[in-house]
């Protein structure tokens, strides 16, 4: 059976774009026929974050519209053999698409792939509701700051309303050293507040933006903790039992004196 | 400072426990669904029916809040009665 999962925030700039090419790309890589599909109507990102620009031909509203076949604006990613990318347009406004278009749309990608990826647009608007529309799961991603987490609990309870069952909560951008030192809120903060299922937290990491760069995502970076992180959330969603990972973000003097001898670093990720 | 709180067992303020608190106050209320105009309404109404009971000391002293709770958040007023021995 398919499953369509909805990745939104409220708040902007979260991480949504970042989170659902890794995980789209982690499930690819774990054997699963995977869609992601690029919900932000008008703000085209995911096709640069994934790498895919420079190919596409038909987009989601040519789709709806009926201007091609569904088929036609699948574009495939040639480094995993079960990724696709259902891009957004760019030259038009989330009008354009109802609810109604992107239940019917979710339902014939059903048909040919394991997952279905939705990247929401911020905001809780037409373009949220669009995304969500089709939904089996929602997944919310927050960073720890006050107003992302504000905005995560207001979409919590639109979620809830909707009747898409109990989202779920990435936290994104966590930086180990400042939650040790009490200057960032901890994930038993985040998770006290809004009341949710943590399915895995996600440092802080140059990675996502180096990769990034290149049209790479960051699971495909050995020795990534974002990547790591977000494989590990891509198993989870596959049913497997894996324990959160414990974040180290910057080494430690015994790390750096390790390092210096040239042994392993204790980088703990367990 | 930090180590010497550390040490007797003293929660620290740190900036972290400051956006906690913070957030579980704009929750509660984002939650109700109670603007800060509805609450100042309803708090004129609550003395204003509470005064017809008692003296009320300082109506300025009077505080109406909403609160977290385990199951539910609470509103609770505070309100000082005057004390008079006749
Ligand atoms: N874990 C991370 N570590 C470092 N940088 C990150 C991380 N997650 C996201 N970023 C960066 O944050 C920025 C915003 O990320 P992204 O575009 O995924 O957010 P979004 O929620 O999709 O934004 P929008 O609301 O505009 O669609 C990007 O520059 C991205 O590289
Ligand atoms: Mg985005």
């Amino acid at each position: 059976m398919a499953r369509v999962i909805t990745i939104t925030s409220g708040k902007g700039g979260v991480g949504k774009t970042t989170t659902t090419a890794n995980l789209g790309t982690a499930l690819a890589m774990q054997g699963q026929r995977v869609v992601a599909v690029d919900a932000d109507i008008g703000l085209r990102n995911l096709d640069v974050v994934m790498g895919l620009e420079n190919r596409i031909v038909y987009d989601l509203v040519d789709v709806v519209e009926g201007r091609c076949r569904l088929r036609q604006a699948l574009i495939k990613d040639k480094r995993f053999p079960e990724l696709f990318l259902l891009p957004a347009a760019q030259t038009r406004d989330k009008d354009a698409v109802s609810p109604e278009d992107m239940i019917e749309l979710c339902n014939s990608l059903r048909r040919e792939f394991d997952f279905v990826l939705v990247d929401s647009p911020a905001g809780i608007e037409g373009g949220f509701r669009n995304a969500i529309a089709g939904a089996d799961e929602v997944l919310i991603v927050t960073t720890p700051e006050v107003s992302a987490v504000r905005d995560a609990d207001r979409i919590v309870g639109l979620v809830e309303a909707f009747e898409k069952g109990h989202p779920r909560l990435i936290l994104n951008r966590i930086r180990p050293q400042m939650v040790n030192r009490g200057e960032m809120m901890s994930k038993e903060d985040v998770v006290e507040i809004l009341a949710i299922d943590l399915i895995g937290v996600v440092p802080d990491d140059e990675v996502i933006v180096t990769s990034t760069n290149r049209g790479e995502v960051a699971v495909m970076q050995k020795g990534s903790q974002a990547g790591r992180a977000y494989t590990d959330i891509a198993r989870r969603l596959l049913g497997e039992d894996v324990p959160m990972l414990v974040l180290t973000d910057d080494q430690s003097l015994l790390d750096k004196f390790m390092g210096a001898l040239g042994l392993r670093p204790r980088r703990t990720v367990r | 400072m930090g180590f010497l709180d550390n040490l007797l067992g003293r929660k620290r303020e740190t900036s972290s426990t400051i956006a906690k608190e913070r957030l579980l106050t704009v929750l509660v209320h984002d939650r109700v669904k109670l603007t800060p105009d509805d609450m100042e309404a309803m708090r004129a109404e609550i003395i204003a029916v509470i005064s017809k009971y008692v003296d009320i000391a300082d109506p300025e002293a009077i505080d109406v809040s909403l609160l977290r709770g385990e199951e539910s958040d609470h509103l609770k007023a505070d309100i000082p009665v005057r004390r008079t021995r006749n």
